[in-house]
């Protein structure tokens, strides 16, 4: 008895200096014992012989037998406690100590990672959506690129199709043209027809120029789009180019009675290294304008040639462009709309971007009454070797023609028989695969589109049987993809309908050269 | 009067302490205060005093300590609505409640249902039926389904 009394002296004493307080309960848990101090802790009602659950909260559901440890209870005066529940034979002993500065670090730690936690959920979350949305945006964006495409691919068809006739009606416009020149030696009332009968064979041809050139528009602008158009420079005669814009715009300055001059200065060299019919492009498109913008006065052009680099501006003295309509002239379909006079509206659109792809920049300065004037500043890299003869090597050469279009190729072959080439003409690319085993051939001029086989099917059996005769496409696509396929099956050059017949000779020029290497 | 008492077990942050603070005080706190250890609070319903076990959440730093689930009578599964990883997190925790007190009633409580993105699968709601558990989209913020939900435990508990 004395040593129990003991040994609860020396359990008390240790208790307090470890501000330890606890409680006994039996195992009816019914309190037998308690500390003094449990009050510190806001357990103040409990008493010996009271049920423990009508006094601490935490012991609900607990039984005497089991042992536990609940590290961390908020206690009625809010101080965190650590409570060890501990029976034995038959009691159960229930310590109590403060946890508050245990808690107060748990907390901070715990509060840093839980934020932490949260925020990088979060950031997951967004980058699910953020991703999620831009898949979106992704395949909207295919389906946009797919409908340009499919836009593109039918205005080149339609533009095709309207090409091709257009090609031969300018062609044979031509040649009949030729003829009446040589009847107009004759008598006089033939002459007289004939000279009538050439006028109206003028307007049908300014007609189908103006025609291919809305088609050729129309097929850039499509271009524009998708990014297709190229620059391809070629040895060029400047001189020439210049010749014939006067001459193909003349009529049209003559026809509203204004003066069309030009002021032209090449130095001495005048062969310059450019992509030739994109330049005559622009300038016909830049002086047309110009023409149809003016009612009195002039337009003039102007070209400049010094140190590899072109020089032109296009000055009329018409109705000029206000302030406001100079911003947005450069939009496509613009005039069209608001200015009542022919065209498509995309003329100047076009010519600003390939100016832009040669290396130039627009630029339109205007006065409302007085006049416009356009200018741009292109690279033009002279041409060192002087360029070769045109038919001096081709006459004699052998020449493999397949066109399905009985009209262009009866062209083809009339101007290169002309200039002594000896031209066989088949109809598809079966007939053309025959034709190269049968024969050797200096070059084959090949169509794309064409029953039986067409020009690609051709190309592949060509490279299949190892047949080296060089290939030339002469196609009414000038979608780059079409150009990159014919390139991609071997074919030595690509030519766009209506194809220039010096073009075919300089190319034979090459092949020439090629072989005697 | 009858003393049941019953935890709030869930991940960290989806509303454990906002459920029964709404619950028994009715007040709400948009500040998060990560609970450490467990708070204990009382509510009554009906004839029954409810002692709520508000236990700190499953986290990154540890697990839930079971040691303060022995002696329910129920438990409240709570998982935030908005965060999917919280109501996948249920049936571990639930493993967790099993082993150490076998099965008692549950409610679940899918929590903060007045926010818009809800991301609660099909596939949860099966597990829970499957379950035989009553699920219910609580808002400790507006209140709404809070009470309904204590009030179906405390019936399963009584039963
Ligand atoms: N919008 C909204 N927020 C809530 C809701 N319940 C809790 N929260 C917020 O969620 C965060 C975590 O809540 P808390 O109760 O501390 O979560 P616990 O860790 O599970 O105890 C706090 O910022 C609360 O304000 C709710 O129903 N709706
Ligand atoms: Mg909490």
């Amino acid at each position: 008895m004395e040593e129990r009394r003991l040994q609860q002296q020396i359990n008390e004493q240790l208790f307090k200096k470890l501000q330890l307080a606890y409680f006994c309960v039996d195992k009816s848990m019914r309190v037998t014992c308690f500390s003094k101090n449990l009050r510190n802790y806001g357990y103040d009602s409990v008493l010996v012989g009271a049920e423990i659950e009508e006094h601490v909260d935490f012991m609900i559901g607990l039984d005497a037998q089991t042992e536990l440890d609940l590290p961390m209870v908020e206690s009625p005066s809010g101080t965190p406690v650590a409570v060890s529940l501990l029976p034995s034979s038959g009691e159960l002993t229930v310590l109590i100590s403060d946890a508050s500065g245990h808690a107060e670090q748990r907390q901070l730690l715990q509060q840093k990672a839980n934020e932490n936690e949260l925020l990088l959920e979060q950031q997951h979350k967004l980058m699910g959506q953020l991703s999620l949305a831009s898949k979106e945006l992704e395949s909207k964006n295919q389906q946009l690129e797919e409908a340009s495409r499919l836009q593109t691919s039918f205005i080149s068809g339609v533009s095709h199709e309207f090409r091709t006739p257009l090609t031969s009606i300018i062609g044979y416009t031509n040649l009949v043209k030729e003829d009446l020149l040589l009847v107009s030696e004759s008598e006089p009332e033939v002459k007289a027809s004939a000279q009538q009968n050439s006028e109206h064979l003028r307007a049908v041809q300014r007609s189908s120029k103006h025609l291919l050139s809305l088609v050729e528009n129309l097929l850039d602008h499509g271009k524009l789009d998708s990014n297709e158009i190229f620059i391809r420079p070629k040895s060029t005669d400047l001189a020439e180019l210049f010749d014939d814009v006067a001459l193909l715009l003349k009529p049209l300055s003559d026809s509203k009675n204004i003066e069309f001059k030009l002021d032209i200065e090449l130095t001495n060299s005048f062969m310059a290294v450019m992509d030739d019919s994109r330049l005559r492009q622009c300038l016909i498109n830049l002086v047309g304008n110009a023409i149809k913008f003016t009612d009195q006065g002039s337009v003039t052009l102007t070209a400049r040639l010094a140190d590899e680099s072109l020089t032109i501006s296009v000055a009329d003295t018409g109705l000029g462009i206000s302030p406001e309509n100079l911003k947005k002239i450069r939009l496509p379909f613009w005039q069209a709309a608001d200015t009542g006079k022919a065209g498509t509206g995309l003329g100047l659109t076009i010519t600003e971007r390939i100016i832009e792809l040669m290396g130039g920049d627009l630029d339109i300065s205007s006065e409302l009454g007085k006049g416009t004037c356009v200018s741009f500043e292109v690279p033009a890299p002279m041409l060192l070797e002087t360029p070769i003869g045109e038919c001096s090597t081709v006459s004699g050469s052998k020449v493999l023609l397949a066109e399905d279009d009985a009209d262009i190729a009866d062209l083809v072959a009339m101007m290169m028989s002309e200039a002594g080439v000896d031209v066989t003409h088949v109809e598809n690319g079966a007939l053309a695969i025959e034709a190269l085993r049968d024969q050797p051939f200096d070059l084959v001029l090949m169509d794309i589109n064409m029953p039986v086989m067409t020009g690609y099917e051709a190309l592949e059996k060509l490279q299949e049987s190892k047949n080296k005769t060089p290939v030339v496409i002469l196609s009414a696509s000038s979608i780059e993809a079409d150009r990159a396929k014919a390139e991609s099956l071997g074919c030595f050059d690509y030519l766009v309908k209506p194809v220039d017949i010096g073009d075919i000779f300089q190319i034979m020029n090459r092949v020439v050269d090629q072989e005697s290497l | 009067m009858k003393k049941k008492k019953i935890c709030m077990v869930g991940d960290f942050s989806v509303g454990k302490t906002s459920l029964t603070q709404t619950f028994v005080n009715n007040v709400f706190s948009d500040k998060y205060l990560t609970t450490i250890g467990v708070k204990i609070d009382t509510a009554i319903i009906g004839d029954t005093k409810l002692i709520v076990w508000d236990v700190a959440g499953r986290d990154s730093l540890s697990p839930i300590n079971s040691s303060y689930l022995v002696g329910a009578a129920g438990i409240v599964l709570v998982g935030d609505g908005t965060r999917e990883n919280t109501i996948d997190d249920l049936s571990i925790i639930w493993d967790t409640v099993k082993n150490r007190i076998g099965e008692v009633p549950v409610v679940v409580a899918l929590n903060k249902a007045d926010l818009y993105d809800w991301s609660v699968s099909d596939q949860s709601y099966t597990f829970f039926s499957e379950q035989g558990w009553d699920v219910f989209s609580t808002s400790a913020k507006d209140g709404r389904n809070v009470e309904e939900m204590f009030q179906a435990l405390v019936e399963k508990i009584t039963n």
